[in-house]
């Protein structure tokens, strides 16, 4: 009988062991992630990170023309996928349910989910940068926004179905038409699962580099115009970070840093929204 | 153990009176079957209900109480692989005719669900915003509807200074109520309420059961129990059903205390349920 015990009890703390092993194992890299993050780009991060142009070698300079176009190219790509990926998870989850081609779609959604971004760029690389012979902005947001489309249609079709059933038919019972149920009813009961979505897309595309690499390339200079190359925080990162100056990489680092903070920002605001609008 | 209905002899002729008055059922169901599927959930359901009563429906889990409220509006519709045949002749058409318009149906049959659903909005919007579907009314008739439909569900004493906040802060019962009054702001003629007082305490029941029987008044109403106490305090026309059939209906002294079949008698005695 005790022999039982003792022998759960062994088997209990190895266990224990094992698993908290392999949280900390895990949680390490993450930190010394931060850290180096944190220590290296910390150096760099003056006022004039955000109100100078990236400089040439040797001299003093910031990331404002990077930030301006990487704001530029997600605004524009959430602009491009957020009403087509909400409409199509409104289809999906309201009006293609036990249906063949949503599960079929749902499917093929996945799969572009989980697509290499560097594949996509190079998509877009021969859908528009060549037949139009440069590169440009339009063709980085739009790179960025097919990226984001399957996010968006996964987490509004899965917000979707997670509203009850009785919901909808609370909706439908009082006699009104399926479209306006979904409007008024459904999308209010799942607006923060995808809104939290929308968030977590965007936090996914900001770090994004491949896919620019290949469309909208790098600008020295300060340019507003999306139809040419369009300065950007990845690309910059990239090329920084592998040049031989200081100056430059510690820039790099600066922009990393930033980079990091603005998707841990995004996450915890979609956190806190979650909660808030899940419990009004 | 019982007195139901012992001190109220009058249920019967009132179900004679209602007859005399309104000899045309308000609800007739004629061999009604549905399927889940393959599962076939009722077995050729033949019932009139009639205009003005409270009906009840009881039985054991499972035989299909709710599946026919659900029929009675065609909420079943929303799934594939649902389906209902026969007839369900309401005030003498058939509802179940592909032709009947659900939006029309559904606002002349309301319903309402176990769990309260109050929708993502304020307190007055989850009322007035499926009565802007039917009427255009100016702000003022808005809220003058809006009062009626809540001081007719009994709840606006507990909400009119708070019209403007989340529905959802309401409490379990005062959420239910509001899904009644929603139901009754579009004037439905037959209210279908599938065991509406399940997750509620026995306060909340209360009214609830003192709402219904004000109600009956102006409203045909159809409740789904499966609490017998329930069905012989709020009802007078009570329809007992086992396994998919309809086994007997009738007013409640018959079911209670002289039920015609021997299942119907061995489920109120307790015997099995």
């Amino acid at each position: 009988m005790n022999l039982i015990i003792l022998r759960r009890r062994i088997a209990n703390g190895v266990a224990l062991c094992l698993s908290a092993m392999a949280t900390l194992f895990g949680l390490f890299w993450l930190v010394w992630i931060l850290w180096t993050t944190v220590s290296k780009g910390a150096a760099a991060l003056k006022p004039r990170l955000f109100t100078q142009m990236t400089p040439p070698p040797g001299s003093d300079g910031g990331l404002l023309n990077a930030f301006y176009g990487s704001f530029v190219m997600i605004v524009m790509a959430v602009a491009l996928a957020t009403p087509v990926g909400v409409l199509a998870a409104i289809w999906l989850a309201e009006f293609a349910r036990g249906n063949r081609i949503g599960a079929v779609i749902r499917f093929i959604n996945d799969i572009l989910l989980s697509a290499p971004s560097i594949v996509i760029g190079l998509f877009v690389y021969e859908l528009v940068v060549r037949p139009q012979g440069h590169f440009s902005g339009y063709a980085g947001a739009l790179a960025l926004a097919i990226i984001l489309l399957p996010v968006i249609v996964r987490t509004s079709d899965e917000a979707l179905r997670l509203v009850p059933a009785p919901m909808r038919e609370a909706g439908l019972a009082l006699g009104l038409p399926h479209w306006r149920v979904t409007s008024k009813v459904l999308m209010r009961a799942a607006s923060a699962g995808i809104i939290t979505g929308l968030l977590l897309g965007i936090a996914r595309i900001s770090g994004e580099t491949a896919p620019l690499l290949f469309t909208a390339l790098n600008n020295q200079y300060w340019s507003a115009d999306p139809k040419a190359p369009l300065a950007n925080v990845p690309v910059v990162i990239f090329q920084y970070a592998l040049s031989p100056y200081d100056r430059w990489q510690s820039l790099a680092w600066a922009g990393a840093l930033v980079v990091t903070v603005f998707v841990l920002l995004l996450g915890i605001a979609a956190r806190l929204l979650f909660k808030q609008r899940s419990t009004r | 153990m019982s007195t139901w209905g012992a001190d109220d002899p009058s249920e019967e002729t009132l179900l004679e009176e209602v007859r005399a008055a309104a000899p045309e059922p308000k609800i007739q169901i004629r061999n009604l079957n549905f399927h889940y599927g393959k599962l076939r959930a009722l077995k050729d359901v033949t019932v009139n209900f009639d205009a003005r009563v409270i009906t009840a429906i009881i039985g054991p889990s499972g035989c299909g109480k709710s599946t026919l409220l659900r029929v009675m509006n065609r909420i079943y519709a929303l799934y594939p692989g649902q389906s209902a045949t026969g007839e369900v002749l309401l005030d003498g058409e058939d509802i179940l005719d592909k032709s009947y318009p659900l939006g029309r149906l559904r606002a002349r049959v309301g319903m309402v669900f176990q769990k309260a659903t109050p929708f993502h909005m304020s307190i007055f919007e989850n009322v007035a915003f499926p009565l802007r579907h039917y009427e255009k009314l100016s702000k003022a008739e808005q809220a003058a509807r809006v009062e009626r439909a809540l001081r007719q569900a009994a709840l606006w004493d507990e909400v009119k200074d708070k019209l403007k906040q989340s529905a959802l802060a309401l409490s379990g019962g005062q959420q239910q109520r509001l899904c009644i009054a929603r139901t009754l702001a579009v004037s439905p003629e037959v209210l279908l309420l599938d065991e509406p007082t399940s997750s509620l305490d026995p306060i909340s029941t209360a009214k609830i059961e003192e709402l219904l029987s004000q109600l009956s008044v102006d409203y045909k109403v159809i409740i789904v129990t499966h609490n017998l106490q329930q069905a012989a305090r709020v009802s007078n026309q009570v329809a007992f059903m086992f396994e998919g059939e309809m086994i007997e209906c009738g007013s409640h002294e018959q079911i209670f205390l002289h039920p015609k079949e021997q299942k119907t008698s061995d489920y109120v005695t307790g015997r099995f349920g």
